[in-house]
């Protein structure tokens, strides 16, 4: 199928390049390259886990079985997929582990929902808007949750997707349109209870 | 809905070909379902990255960055120089790396404690010339650190550096070997002149996990670790220090709390996070050698640790 291998229309410009760096990496690459994407492990980190603690113990031991494995870095692998990879299943063995201790999952940290306001750039209507598409990810059910994280936000193909996540490629595709349909529902009653939301849907800003 | 979902997302994102997108619009045209489902998903053509570019995050906390700086640069050491930790690190340190404990970060790996010697100097940079090292909101300042002689105090900090990394699954599968930790206790008293022993910390609920021979600075560091009933190990730590005795004292090293003292020249840490167990009390209890010996007695006179 056409699209397997394409990236979704609806993320932002940014994709091919911010990865173009990390393009072309091997193993012995990667300690040279970890701090440089450390800002963007946290982030990811702090979104799926929720918690800051979290996030720390998460990205600390993710660099620790990247480096143990870093001869599996195969030249060409971008190395920001493959960390997002490992931080992934980590923290997925983490919440198996928290779940047979009969411990509770993460609670949200509320104020990971908040988004910075730019009066500068955007209008408060946009700001409030940015808001709303942050939270509407964050409520998302985890799955649905981490494949928009990695699409829309990061920015994945579908393929760095289904990879980062052991899936099949199908798999992140109806998890994806699950997520977009809930979303959608969620904006559209936004939608028709305001007049017009500055984001179109004809227009989307990407 | 007769059609797939997967390729309705595809026309939404215009990813289909003319052909397939009348296939498309003809089933829109007489499906009120998938019509709503097409909608939905062009309603949630949104601007994701933007909006999350925007998101309030925390920055990288300091103690992640030094970390994995130190790890990064320990592992690149590695691969250039190999064998490298074998100078560094004795062999029989750590507890036997099988494949399936490495996976889960069951304990430390040996290039680990290079991270460990590594990470001291910017640890030791850092917190000479920061004057608000901490991780997040609630860090207590490194006051009293260093802060008569950082030479003396810069072990302590790589320590509880390093003990921060240690998570409780890090040291709980670890089985106790008792051959392994009586030699180990051996070379540390024998070779590297430390009269140290294993203090039997389990009236305070501590069960012993492992003994490691660490160095800092080229000079020998004991570190051993016990698992509370909760929460994360503590470490008892110690380093030879020619100098006067001093009297307990408790500081804080980012997440860490840690309890000092000095007796018959050896330097001691005890090293924990703040919750559960009292350290300053159990710190108490092992420098006044109120506590039986696990592994170490033989061969070492009591009289020079009382």
């Amino acid at each position: 199928m056409r699209l397997s291998a394409s990236h979704n229309t609806c993320v932002a410009a940014k994709t091919p390049d911010t990865q173009q760096g990390t393009m072309s990496t091997t193993g012995s690459d990667l300690p040279s390259l970890l701090p440089a994407l450390l800002p963007r492990l946290w982030a990811f980190a702090l979104r799926i886990s929720g918690d800051r603690h979290d996030a720390e113990d998460l990205v600390q031991r993710a660099c620790v079985r990247a480096l143990e494995r870093a001869h599996q870095l195969q030249p060409g692998t971008s190395a920001l997929s493959w960390m997002f990879t490992i931080v992934h299943s980590t923290w997925i063995s983490e919440l198996r582990a928290r779940s047979r201790r009969n411990r509770s999952s993460t609670a949200w940290d509320d104020d990971m929902l908040e988004t910075v306001a730019d009066p500068a750039m955007r209008t408060p209507e946009e700001n409030a808007i940015n808001s709303q598409i942050v939270s509407a990810v964050c409520q998302l059910p985890e799955a649905q949750r981490v494949v928009m994280l990695l699409v829309a936000v990061e920015g994945l193909s579908y393929i760095e997707a289904a990879e980062v996540l052991e899936v099949p490629i199908g798999t992140v595709m109806s998890r994806l349109s699950r997520a977009r349909q809930t979303i959608g529902a969620l904006f559209g009653v936004r939608d028709s209870q305001r007049a017009k939301v500055a984001v179109s849907s004809k227009d989307p800003v990407s | 809905m007769k059609m797939d979902s997967i390729l309705l997302m595809a026309y939404v994102d215009g990813e289909l070909s003319a052909e397939e997108c009348q296939e498309v619009e003809k089933e829109i045209a007489v499906s009120p379902e998938a019509a709503e489902f097409v909608a939905q998903l062009q309603t949630a053509r949104l601007p994701y990255a933007e909006a999350f570019a925007q998101q309030k995050l925390p920055p990288v906390p300091d103690s992640l960055t030094r970390t994995v700086a130190a790890m990064a640069r320990a592992h690149a050491q590695r691969t250039a120089t190999p064998g490298a930790n074998d100078a560094t690190v004795a062999p029989d340190a750590f507890a036997p790396p099988s494949a399936a404990a490495r996976s889960r970060l069951r304990i430390a790996p040996q290039w680990l404690a290079v991270a460990f010697v590594a990470g001291l100097f910017c640890y030791g940079a850092g917190m000479r010339y920061l004057p608000g090292l901490g991780s997040g909101p609630n860090a207590t300042p490194p006051a009293t650190l260093a802060a008569a002689n950082p030479e003396a105090s810069s072990w302590v900090a790589a320590a509880a550096g390093y003990q921060q990394l240690y998570s409780r699954e890090t040291v709980a599968q670890v089985p106790v070997n008792a051959e392994v930790t009586a030699q180990t206790v051996n070379e540390i008293q024998h070779q590297d002149g430390l009269d140290v022993r294993i203090p039997d910390l389990r009236a305070a609920g501590l069960t012993f996990k492992r003994v490691q021979r660490l160095r800092f600075h080229d000079k020998p560091l004991v570190q051993i670790v016990y698992l509370p009933p909760q929460g994360g190990p503590i470490a008892l730590c110690v380093m030879k220090e020619a100098r006067p005795d001093a009297a307990l004292a408790e500081q804080h090293i980012d997440s860490m709390n840690v309890v000092t003292w000095r007796h018959a020249d050896l330097s001691y840490a005890l090293i924990g996070k703040p919750e559960g167990t009292d350290l300053s009390a159990l710190a108490k209890h092992i420098s006044d050698s109120n506590v039986q010996t696990l592994f170490g007695d033989a061969g070492v006179s009591m009289v020079a640790a009382n």
